[in-house]
């Protein structure tokens, strides 16, 4: 043991390249996995905070075609049922229905939301996302809230006024006016450009139906989301289909798996870098010192011996290069974690995704356990073949060998 | 203690078209406390003869005989333990563990044995202290001179209490006062306490010291002369 931990010091500059190499990939390998990690998590947030919530109920013909006629049955007593339920922190129920946006200017495709803003706030961040104005309140004559994105689009400002074109509830395309009272951005632009939010008494009104197409509920504990999807599944019975945010939007589930993918290939490519790294430097340390393996087998020291103080001295090398490499990434996502990681231009591009400009990389700790244990059974593996190689000789031909 | 050799042959390159008889048949009885002197040009075979000898090398043909033990007939396993506890070897470049320091070095041999460390820590320095390496033992090879570190390989050697010790040209990276100093050290190890040296060498100043010589050429013995 000991023999092999100054053996590795013996070329003190191989080691230290080695090491400074083992250093800087593993940096480079967790900054890498906690930036796109943070990533995903930050979307997944921000969808959870802004859109979708936790969990949503629909009425399974509403998920194949947004029909106003699709509506949930008895979706506020349902409401108030869920609501009970431990976990559960807010339920909300809105009516939707895609309609037209319209200014003077010009007009947008849009989904209608009709909300109960007392509900809503509990649910989403709607109030949270606002940049002017205020948040709907029960008075006032039909009040709205359009994104910033769509009111820069539109030409229009605060106290604007806007028509809502829809079909109603009997075919009839019906028109309303509608008072801008506030405006809206969340991180994602895409959400942003196709919803607007209105009392869901106004749209009632217009719609010519009082009834709501979907439920979105707000849990207290992330962990708790399969059960209380299962749960409320029950619950729910035939009157509608409970989706979780993964399910309500595929897109932004898929790309949270392939974000996993994508770790797993940063990972892989580091250990491999890795693994030739050693291997590369072990055959050289090993090589060189044929004869003195040799003088070793003469002496009495056992394959299984040599064997060990081969691979002995190339995990401790791999363990301090991977304990320093680890423990560099932590300091460096420490203060990226007080300080962010600007994301500017980036984030504009990635917006409608949601994802915010100032992201906050971190690294599940099984992610470091993982990644050590892979850089010792890396140089595990690297120092088999320098190894194999020595023990193949005679010690006489490891002795006659000079370098 | 003996040590026979029968028959004993090597060829290198055997399949090829060029083999070369490095040990050409030999027969040879060394008994315990010899202090005898491999002679012979460059390229006689003395090293390969030691190498069998000393089981860190097979013969093609022949055996070699220790007490009643047929080297040639153990295991490689087997083979490793007995040079392990019944051979001790010397080196003409010293050939010791750089990163060890003089007591380590002549410990870690007992320690392959399986010896208690406090046992090991006592031989090697009762070794030491023997060669005139008392007050050098916590330093490493390195920083010590060729003669010095010979000495360490000396006690390294004497450590598992070997049956014999073997020597390839031990002196040849010396100059003659340390190469005297050694001799003295070896001779009079072989005189008071029994150990059997074999070395081999073209050093007359060793030679003069043998009380057996064996003069070797072309893998075979041309002489065999005890003073
Ligand atoms: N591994 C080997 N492969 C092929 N031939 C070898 C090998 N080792 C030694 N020989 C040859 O065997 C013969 C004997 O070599 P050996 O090294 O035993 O001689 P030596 O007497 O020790 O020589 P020196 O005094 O130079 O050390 C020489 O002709 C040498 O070239
Ligand atoms: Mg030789």
């Amino acid at each position: 043991m000991t023999l092999a931990w100054r053996n590795v010091w013996r070329n003190k500059l191989r080691s230290g390249i080695m090491i400074a190499a083992m250093i800087f990939g593993l940096l480079g390998a967790l900054l890498m996995v906690g930036f796109v990690q943070a990533m995903t998590e930050n979307m997944v947030d921000n969808a959870i905070r802004y859109q979708t919530a936790h969990l949503q109920i629909h009425n399974h013909k509403f998920l194949l075609n947004e029909e106003l006629s699709a509506w949930i049955p008895e979706a506020e007593n349902l409401a108030a049922s869920i609501r009970q339920q431990s976990g559960v922190e807010a339920v909300t129920a809105r009516q939707v229905v895609d309609g037209m946006l319209a200014s003077a200017a010009s007009s947008r495709g849009v989904r209608i939301n009709g909300i109960r803003p007392q509900d809503e706030i509990r649910v989403t961040d709607l109030q949270q996302s606002l940049v002017a104005g205020k948040m709907l309140t029960e008075t006032g004559r039909n009040p709205i809230l359009v994104s910033r994105r769509n009111a820069d689009k539109l030409n229009l400002r605060l106290g604007s006024k806007v028509v809502l074109t829809f079909t109603n509830i009997d075919g009839d395309v019906t028109g309303a006016a509608f008072r801008i009272v506030g405006l809206f951005k969340t991180p994602a632009s895409a959400f942003d450009d196709s919803n607007i939010f209105v009392r869901r008494s106004d749209l009632a009104r217009f719609s010519g139906l009082d009834q709501a197409h979907e439920i979105a509920i707000r849990i207290a504990d992330d962990q708790q989301l399969t059960e209380l999807q299962e749960k409320i599944t029950t619950l729910v019975e035939e009157q509608g289909v409970v989706q979780n945010w993964g399910e309500v939007q595929p897109v932004l589930a898929a790309m949270t798996g392939s974000m996993d993918i994508a770790n797993a290939i940063v990972a892989g490519v580091f250990i491999a870098a890795l693994g030739f790294g050693i291997i590369n430097i072990m055959m050289m340390s090993v090589f060189e010192r044929t004869r003195e393996f040799g003088v070793l087998m003469a002496i009495g020291m056992t394959h299984a011996r040599v064997l060990l103080l081969i691979i002995m001295e190339s995990v401790l090398l791999g363990a301090v290069g991977g304990l320093l490499g680890l423990a560099a990434g932590r300091l460096m996502l420490a203060i990226t974690d007080q300080f962010g990681l600007p994301f500017g231009a980036v984030a504009e591009g990635l917006g409608a995704y949601g994802v915010d400009a100032v992201l906050y990389p971190s690294v599940k700790g099984s992610f470091y356990l993982l990644m050590f244990g892979m850089v010792l059974f890396t140089s595990l593996v690297a120092a088999l073949y320098p190894a194999r190689q020595i023990l193949k000789k005679r010690p006489s031909e490891a002795l006659a060998e000079r370098h | 203690m003996s040590i026979q050799l029968k028959h004993l042959t090597r060829i290198y390159n055997r399949e090829t078209t060029f083999p070369v008889v490095a040990v050409d048949d030999v027969d040879l009885n060394i008994e315990q406390g010899e202090f005898v002197a491999v002679m012979g040009p460059s390229g006689s075979g003395k090293t390969t003869l030691l190498n069998m000898v000393g089981g860190i090398d097979r013969p093609d043909n022949g055996q070699v005989v220790i007490d009643r033990t047929d080297m040639t007939a153990l295991t490689d396993k087997e083979l490793i333990a007995f040079r392990r506890d019944n051979i001790g070897f010397i080196f003409q470049d010293f050939s010791l563990l750089p990163v060890l320091t003089a007591k380590e070095n002549v410990e870690f041999v007992m320690q392959l044995q399986g010896r208690s460390q406090s046992d090991c820590e006592t031989r090697a320095r009762e070794l030491l202290q023997e060669v005139g390496l008392g007050d050098q033992l916590n330093i490493v090879p390195g920083k010590l001179s060729g003669g010095q570190q010979q000495r360490i390989a000396v006690a390294r050697a004497l450590a598992p209490k070997p049956k014999f010790i073997l020597a390839d040209e031990p002196t040849a990276n010396l100059d003659a006062q340390t190469t005297r100093d050694l001799l003295d050290i070896m001779q009079r190890l072989n005189e008071k306490e029994g150990v059997t040296f074999i070395f081999s060498t073209h050093d007359p100043r060793v030679i003069e010291r043998a009380r057996r010589v064996i003069v070797f050429e072309d893998g075979q013995v041309r002489e065999d002369r005890t003073t």
